[in-house]
């Protein structure tokens, strides 16, 4: 037995939910499959939702309403070799009133939250389904079926934001074989401890929230650490890319316990109460790996689409994610109104994409990933950072050397002049 | 912490029918064996003796690690059915 609707979306996190609930205000047939046994109990991030013009324009009142944590009002940059740590804090009263620049938030929550915007607005959600392959039929995805369970359902136009994995994806022929060195994994430990101890060890007042980062936290690894503030908790993790996790030899839990032991990290969680363990991955290959973003029948949002970038500086997923979401709902009520869900139809989906800053963004820094492979910015460079500020300090009677002079020799000695000059290319052309 | 008390503060809804299974005969030959090094719920185990690897699914976070990094065709991997699986809480 088959069930008709307008657009499935498979998955409801922030793509899904979005795109949801902008289906159901059109008027539209929408139905969401979702695998847990509620949104957002199978979701991961490192905690921080950005602030999204999509969110703000289709729920204006999110901020009241929705169960968020912290604004996130300071923003640290670390370098980190195992015995110091360099960091540049950026603090900002513009980024401690409204429009909040974004807040840390628990996903088993927020996600809920938003596919339950999406239901108040007409969208069906099914829980507890998950997706195992696309209908096709008549040389387009017309459908999806679920695992463990007999019948179909039937649409017009399948959003697929089933995340990282998408087998939607596969199933449809879009997804990528997927290389190691372009997916991150991210590990993550929730501790408890009570608001105020928070606010006094990372100087925050109210509401106010903080956002770590770690570059070199991660051992040998090409990769960093995490730390951000909630009301009672703090989320502390890694991210390191794959292929080097695998090359290292070494276990993801024993990294984060050396993350978590490590001097300038250790003070600030110690004596709190471990609350939830959680791992997921993240696609970070950015613009030069995205798969076909459509084809006849079939949308990609979000994670599922690799909708997610980071230069070194800013990580980004959860935004690129809900705009993508309601691009594709747009796109399927143009669609749906001109009677035509061909790949032709759908392409507009692609240029929506490219006119706003989430491919901007993503094409803006597409050498970054590239330069996110290179070792030395996660082991030497920290080390040449450090290096240059012990020797601006310290007092031991050695003569000191002007700073050009100090940070010349600190890099030929810890880089040597040839990678030097090839790093400087390739990371000046990543970000400057 | 050790990864036993980790894994230990994440609920999961455990399913009789595994998701992920192993080929024996492959992954016996497997030059790399990086699922169970990378796994970050420490769910493979390889017994030197018995030339075994074996897989705990009911402890998996479904990140999809292993489904990355093996290359010999070794997993079969796929999300658990509607409901089973790691279910979290706040995260």
């Amino acid at each position: 037995m088959a069930k008709y609707f307008d657009v499935i979306i498979v998955g409801a996190g922030p793509a899904g939910s979005l795109a949801a609930l902008k289906l159901a205000r059109a008027g539209l047939n929408v139905i969401m499959v979702e695998r847990g046994s509620h949104p957002g109990v199978k979701n991961m991030f490192g905690g921080l939702l950005h602030n999204t013009p999509v969110l703000n324009e289709l729920l204006p009142d999110f901020h009241e309403r929705a169960p968020l944590e912290r604004h996130v009002y300071k923003k640290v940059l670390a370098f980190m070799t195992p015995e110091s740590s360099v960091s540049l804090t950026f603090e900002n009263e513009n980024f401690d009133k409204p429009p909040y620049n974004g807040y840390t938030v628990f996903r088993p929550a927020f996600d809920r939250w938003l596919a339950d915007e999406a239901v108040k607005a007409g969208a069906l959600l099914l829980t507890d389904c998950t997706a195992e392959n696309v209908i096709n039929e008549h040389g387009r995805v017309a459908g999806i079926t679920v695992k463990g369970r007999e019948g179909e359902l039937r649409s017009k136009i399948v959003i697929a934001a089933d995340g990282v994995l998408s087998f939607m994806a596969e199933k449809a022929g879009l997804r990528q074989d997927f290389k190691a060195e372009n997916m991150g994994m991210g590990v993550k430990l929730l501790l408890g401890m009570p608001e105020a101890v928070i606010n006094e060890r990372f100087h925050l007042v109210r509401d106010q929230g903080a956002d770590i980062s770690f570059l070199g936290a991660a051992g040998d690894m090409r990769g960093g650490g995490f730390i951000y503030t909630n009301y009672e908790s703090v989320s502390i993790g890694l991210v390191v890319h794959l292929d080097s996790l695998k090359d290292s030899g070494r276990t993801p839990y024993d990294t984060l316990n050396e993350f978590l032991q490590h001097s300038s990290v250790r003070k600030l969680v110690k004596v709190a109460t471990p609350l939830e363990y959680s791992a997921h991955l993240i696609p970070e290959g950015g613009y030069n790996a995205l798969p076909p973003l459509y084809t006849d029948g079939i949308m990609l949002a979000g994670d599922a689409a690799g909708l997610c970038y980071t230069n070194g500086i800013n990580l980004e997923g959860i935004n690129l994610a809900m705009t993508s979401g309601v691009l594709a709902a747009e796109t399927a009520i143009e669609a749906i109104r001109e009677n035509d869900y061909t790949a032709r139809s759908l392409a507009v989906y692609r240029k929506k994409l490219e006119q706003s800053f989430v491919l901007k963004d993503m094409k803006e820094f597409k050498s970054a990933a590239g330069m996110m492979h290179l070792e030395r910015l996660f082991r030497s460079y920290p080390q040449v950072l450090a290096g240059i500020m012990e020797k601006v300090y310290r007092t031991d009677g050695t003569p000191r050397s002007k700073l050009l002079r100090l940070a010349r020799r600190e890099a030929l000695q810890k880089v040597g002049l040839t990678d030097l000059i090839a790093d400087g290319f390739k990371i000046g052309r990543s970000l400057l | 912490m050790n990864i036993e008390d980790l894994t230990q503060l994440t609920q999961f809804q455990i399913d009789e029918q595994p998701h992920i299974t192993v080929n024996k005969d492959i992954c016996r030959s497997c030059d790399h064996r990086a699922c169970v090094q990378a796994c970050p719920a420490n769910c493979y185990t390889f017994n030197e003796e018995t030339k075994l690897l074996s897989v705990v699914y009911e402890s998996c976070l479904e990140c999809g690690t292993c489904y990355v990094l093996c290359d010999k065709g070794g997993l079969d991997w796929s999300y658990p059915r509607g409901g089973y699986g790691v279910g979290y809480r706040l995260t």
